[in-house]
């Protein structure tokens, strides 16, 4: 991702407009605005008229003005990185001709765009008042096969808790599950998300753009954007096209992995504004191979798909989205202990008890979990000239648990031990206004009605149903080269659950809670000179607590703690300033960011003096309760380029978690890590149209802060990985094949993550070679 | 634009009549069993002498967990043998170790004053001709009155080769009793 922006800001004297060409003065003009998807202004598109050599940029609204014209006919063209390029033909006759545009986002498919750097570093460094980071399609393509965690994993401020190669979380600035906020086709997610073990349901071959939103994110998000936002985006519509698709192929070495997918989109002609998308993907996957050890049972399998439709009109848009996600996972067999006693004597041997061969079998312990995305988006026009949009979203998430054996049942792997079936009906309206003055805002209303149940067998979390509903309102103030924003919101959640007072036995008992908060945001972006932009966000979030974190009891696999929820628990809020410098210029991109994360309330495992003894055994104890922490730290992004041919880049992350309260540190914190990155481009022509050797090396720290008292081990030393690929592009008749070709770990060095919950059985995963494949069809 | 507003008021009447039909109500009749090993009875007899000691865990996490004390005579022999139970399920989970004796072992260690007074041996074999312990001979040997441990451990042995002697990582029971002698 970051080569790319290096890539881009090296292409930024692509084309030089001449605007001050001498002609005759007449009165003739042509002006209007420029809008984006969402009726938005779109500040910084290129406005050209290629006959005459003349051109401007729109203004921060949108809007441009093109004088001194000669009454005839001419052919404007608008553009803008990631859009279409739009051409308008006018006939100038009368003094002014006022011409407004909607600019569509370019798809997936299409080539890199002839990008001019003037728009792109507008964009950039006004993009928002808090730390963000995007991965387009080109990005995404680079990492096709990967789980979103590892997706993820090399942004600034992004982290992964991993458990074992098949799942993985993103972590942001340090936190992570319900925490954050995923937004999967505009829908927040909503799946089990009730451990370190379980990942969010969503398969990035169908995503066009991710964009990340670091630190609270609470009014324009709601409920639980305490960390930060993911946003998935699935690739726009096409219109007025034939149909056309990709077929994406990827295989990896270290777990013997292949994965693809495949898409198939069109646009009928015969209904305007009609466009559709068929896309499917499957991964399998064998057990991962540490240098040393095969890391028994770590295989996996996945098929996914979607469905999507839209219509779009000037003033009316309607989509419909429909996506599965189906996975069954294994879990590392080495880490499925008993007591405490099992687990000490596991990590004192520091490797598995087994050596296990490489199988694609996929044994208990697993998990096979299944998400349905249903979502019908519509945007309407008022005649007033804002916009309408109401989104509703169903989501069935069922997560089903294998353990190693059913206790004493005949066939393992057969009956879970327990079953969990998450069903969540989401309903988004937003009132966006069209910009009035300097002035632009949003309000919003939105609700969830939200159910969970348990199958006959087994309990992790009790039954319970949840109505949330917020209402919020944002504003934006744009003048030159400031732009100011605020917001507020006000949440409300009523839950019902029915816990049982044991782990086995006890009656089901109704407990009634209601929640309440109000969170608000302020932010600034001043652009202080061409290049150099500083933008600093105070905001605050809030999160219920989780029903894990108030009714949870029992035993936690693989850590062996005796984990106890308190149903007394309040909510957890967070006040969040970040500041950011953001710096475009012809050869180098930049973006800073440091930040400091106050959390009331904040929701921990608070060890226990005593453990507790069962039948089975001693386990350390530990009861949910709240603290306040700080968790600050700076993170971000440099990249430059030496002309056409080479470039570098540094990605880093530090976080600091502090427990204020007794004054330690906060567990599970990532450690600081730095990734350098260099590459190389090789000469061009007309066949060959891309083709790039990089190197990448990761440095990451040991985390010597860790609380001592909770903490079983220390964490593991720090590692240095290599990296190294190569990439290329490459006309086939009239498709355009991309390959590429990459060995990560290469130097094959052993090391385990401390963010990876195996790191007590076996270290992370060796050498892996992957290459990737990808082939456009149906369009000239 | 009224069918706009109209399509938009059909969503939201949809997103709240499908919600109506939900309940997260449990079935209190089948919902959330798991199953588990809840007491393990050790029995001692030696000729008309019967010694029975319960470690009962009744919800299997360790409320009102109680472990009779097991009192002994010096200078005898006894045989053993070891029952567990499912009182939630109720379900006999002995009958589940014999039929998989070549994934599961006892181990019995003895500690405290009594670790030189008292002797367990396994006389049960699975089918590889290695120790099971679902029955065994304890012995005490002649003395005054001392008191002591016995740490019983069922290991469950699925991936991890079961060789007779070492434990697993898989602890399905781990209790101590207290022993007196007489």
């Amino acid at each position: 991702m970051s080569v790319n922006f290096a890539r881009l800001a090296g292409v930024f004297i692509l084309v030089v407009l001449v605007t001050g060409f001498p002609c005759e003065s007449s009165a003739q003009s042509v002006q209007g605005r420029v809008l984006d998807e969402n009726r938005m202004p779109l500040p910084g598109t290129q406005i050209v008229i290629p006959t005459l050599n003349q051109g401007t940029v729109s203004d921060e609204e949108g809007r441009y003005f093109l004088d001194h014209l000669e009454p005839g006919t001419y052919v404007v063209e608008y553009r803008f990185i990631g859009y279409k390029s739009e051409i308008r033909t006018i006939e100038m006759k009368s003094e002014i001709v006022v011409l407004d545009v909607q600019m569509v986002p370019e798809n997936v498919y299409l080539d890199e765009a002839v990008i001019t750097a003037e728009h792109q570093k507008e964009a950039m460094l006004k993009r928002s008042t808090q730390s963000v980071t995007v991965l387009r399609a080109a990005d995404l393509d680079s990492k096709s096969g990967l789980t979103l965690g590892e997706t993820l994993k090399d942004l600034p401020g992004v982290t992964t808790l991993s458990t074992g190669p098949s799942i993985s979380k993103p972590v942001i600035r340090g936190l992570h599950s319900q925490r954050l906020v995923v937004l999967n086709a505009g829908v927040a997610q909503e799946g089990q998300q009730w451990g370190g073990e379980h990942a969010p349901e969503i398969d990035p071959f169908a995503m066009a753009r991710i964009e990340v939103i670091k630190g609270a994110a609470g009014v324009e998000h709601g409920v639980g954007a305490i960390g930060g936002v993911i946003r998935l985006d699935p690739p726009d519509l096409p219109t007025n096209e034939s149909i056309s698709g990709r077929l994406m192929l990827s295989a990896f070495s270290n777990n013997r992995q292949g994965a693809g997918s495949l898409a198939l989109q069109g646009g009928p002609k015969a209904i305007r504004g009609f466009g559709w998308r068929l896309q499917g993907s499957m991964r399998r996957a064998g057990d991962s191979q540490t240098p040393d050890w095969v890391i028994g049972n770590s295989a996996f399998q996945e098929f996914d798909g979607s469905v999507s439709l839209g219509i779009e009109r000037d003033s009316f848009h309607l989509h419909a989205y429909y996506s599965h996600f189906g996975t069954t996972l294994g879990l590392f067999k080495g880490a499925h202990i008993g007591n405490m006693d099992d687990l000490l004597a596991a990590i004192e041997r520091g490797h598995p008890s087994v050596k296990y061969t490489f199988s694609y079998e996929i044994k208990a312990p697993k998990q096979t979990i299944n998400h349905d995305l249903v979502t019908i988006e519509s945007q309407f026009r008022l005649d007033s000239g804002d916009w309408i949009e109401a989104q509703y979203g169903l989501q069935s998430n069922r997560r089903e648990e294998y353990d190693a054996h059913c206790r004493f049942c005949d066939e393992p792997g057969k009956k879970p031990a327990f079953g969990l079936s998450l069903t969540t009906h989401t309903l988004d309206l937003k009132l966006r206004q069209k910009p009035r003055g300097k002035f632009l805002g949003v309000i919003g209303l939105s609700g969830m009605n939200q159910t969970n149940t348990n199958n006959e067998t087994g309990y992790l979390i009790p039954n319970f149903k949840a109505l949330t509903g917020g209402i919020y309102t944002r504003q934006t103030w744009v003048q030159g080269p400031l732009t100011l924003e605020s917001g507020i919101r006000y949440n409300y959640r009523w839950m019902e659950a029915f816990p049982r007072n044991s782990v086995s036995s006890g009656e089901f008992t109704l407990q009634n809670h209601t929640y309440s908060s109000l969170t608000a945001v302020v932010g600034a972006v001043w652009q202080f000179s061409d290049h150099w932009s500083l933008a600093s966000n105070l905001g605050s979030a809030w999160r219920p607590p989780g029903v894990n974190e108030l009714y949870n009891f029992g035993v936690h696999h693989g850590t062996a703690q005796f984990e106890t929820g308190d149903p007394t628990l309040g909510g957890e809020r967070n006040y969040n300033v970040d500041l950011t410098l953001r710096h475009v210029a012809e050869h180098s991109v930049a973006e800073i960011s440091v930040y400091n994360n106050q959390m009331n309330g904040y929701i921990y495992l608070h060890p226990q003096v005593d453990p507790v003894v069962t039948i089975r055994g001693t386990f350390p104890a530990f009861i949910y309760s709240q603290t306040n922490a700080v968790l600050r730290g700076i993170d971000g992004l440099l990249s430059h380029d030496f002309g056409d041919r080479f470039g570098m880049s540094v990605v880093g992350s530090m976080v600091r978690g502090r427990d204020t309260k007794s004054n330690d540190h906060l567990i599970s914190m990532p450690s600081d890590r730095l990734t350098l990155n260099g590459y190389v481009s090789l000469p061009t022509g007309t066949r060959i149209r891309e083709s790039e050797f990089h190197v990448e090396t990761l440095l990451v720290r040991k985390q010597n802060r860790f609380p001592t008292e909770i903490e079983l081990v220390e964490p593991p030393s720090g590692y240095a990985l290599l990296g190294a690929g190569f990439k290329g592009a490459f006309f086939f008749g009239p498709s355009l094949i991309r390959f590429s070709l990459d060995i990560n770990n290469i130097a094959n060095v052993a090391y385990r993550d401390y963010l990876s919950r195996f790191r007590y059985f076996v270290d992370d995963p060796g050498r892996n070679i992957s290459f990737r494949l990808q082939l456009p069809f149906g369009r000239s | 634009m009224k069918f706009h507003i109209r399509t938009l008021l059909v969503l939201l009447f949809l997103s709240f009549t499908l919600n109506a039909c939900d309940s997260a109500e449990p079935d209190h009749d089948h919902a959330g069993e798991e199953e588990l090993i809840t007491r393990v009875v050790v029995t001692l007899t030696s000729g008309t002498e019967t010694v029975t000691a319960n470690a009962n865990d009744p919800d299997g996490d360790g409320t009102g967990f109680e472990i009779d004390p097991i009192v002994l005579s010096s200078g005898t022999t006894y045989s053993g043998s070891i029952t567990l139970w499912d009182d939630v399920n109720l379900e006999n989970i002995t009958e589940e170790i014999e039929e998989e004796d070549d994934e599961h072992q006892f181990f019995y260690t003895v500690g405290g004053g009594v670790s030189d007074r008292v002797d367990v041996s396994i006389t049960d074999r699975d089918s590889n001709n290695l120790p099971v312990g679902l029955t065994f001979d304890l012995v005490v040997s002649d003395g005054g009155p001392a008191s002591g441990t016995l740490n019983v451990v069922l290991s469950h042995f699925d991936d991890q080769p079961k060789n007779g002697s070492d434990r697993s990582d898989e602890t399905d029971v781990n209790v101590t009793f207290t022993i007196s002698l007489q």
